[in-house]
């Protein structure tokens, strides 16, 4: 008796492991990738192309202020995750867009890619970008 | 350098152009290599910058060895 008590209790216990590991995953999941090689590499030509000054704007703020090469007034605000470039016009928040490569990509490359072609390519940029305009 | 950016990261040609210039095998060959994959990125849609320090980043239609460092963004569409 006291043995299939103690065995259920065991596969008691499994089951409740089993049932929150997706959960622990899902928790501990970003510092496993910020670890994984892609990542680091990508992370290195980030820390390549940004001016210290940048990075440091990027890591602090979560965000990385790309002025626009054509409109002195305008700045793209970058995240350093995905989600939606702001567009700041007087330092109003004008316009959201959602650009994004047809190949998953690490953040880090994200960012990178949204400066480059901000600052060499804003024309094409903006016709490629789903554009949500934002009303007060 | 050519710098491919992928979902391993990027991946990275270097060459030596002073090399490449005084008829070095290896060197032309990494150039070459480096030229084949910008063309075969290109016709994938992937756009190529011209990026260095101090400079203002420059899109680039042809493959230069004498760049310093070219970036290749794979194509985007929007989301």
């Amino acid at each position: 008796m006291s043995f299939i008590t103690q065995a259920l209790t065991a596969l008691g216990w499994i089951v409740v492991a089993l049932a929150i590991s997706p959960m622990v995953w899902l928790i501990l999941q970003p510092y496993f990738k910020g670890w994984s090689r892609a990542e680091r590499r990508a992370a290195d030509l980030l820390r390549d192309t940004l001016t210290p000054e940048q990075f440091r704007q990027l890591t602090w703020r979560g965000y990385l202020e790309v002025p626009s090469p054509t409109e002195p007034q305008r700045v793209y605000r970058v995240p350093r995750t995905k989600g939606y470039v702001q567009v700041i016009e007087n330092g109003r928040a004008i316009m959201r867009l959602c650009v994004q490569s047809v190949e998953a990509l690490p953040d880090a490359d994200v960012v990178v890619l949204h400066k480059l072609m901000i600052e060499a390519n804003e024309e094409i940029y903006l016709q490629k970008a789903n554009k949500y305009v934002c009303i007060d | 350098m050519l710098r491919v950016m992928s979902r391993r990261g990027d991946d990275r040609v270097t060459w030596d152009e002073q090399k490449a210039l005084v008829g070095d095998s290896e060197a032309i060959a990494a150039v070459r290599e480096a030229e084949r994959i910008f063309a075969q990125e290109r016709a994938k849609g992937a756009t190529a910058f011209r990026v260095e320090p101090g400079k203002p980043t420059q899109r680039i239609e042809h493959f230069d060895p004498t760049a310093e460092q070219i970036v290749m963004v794979p194509r985007v569409v929007g989301g």
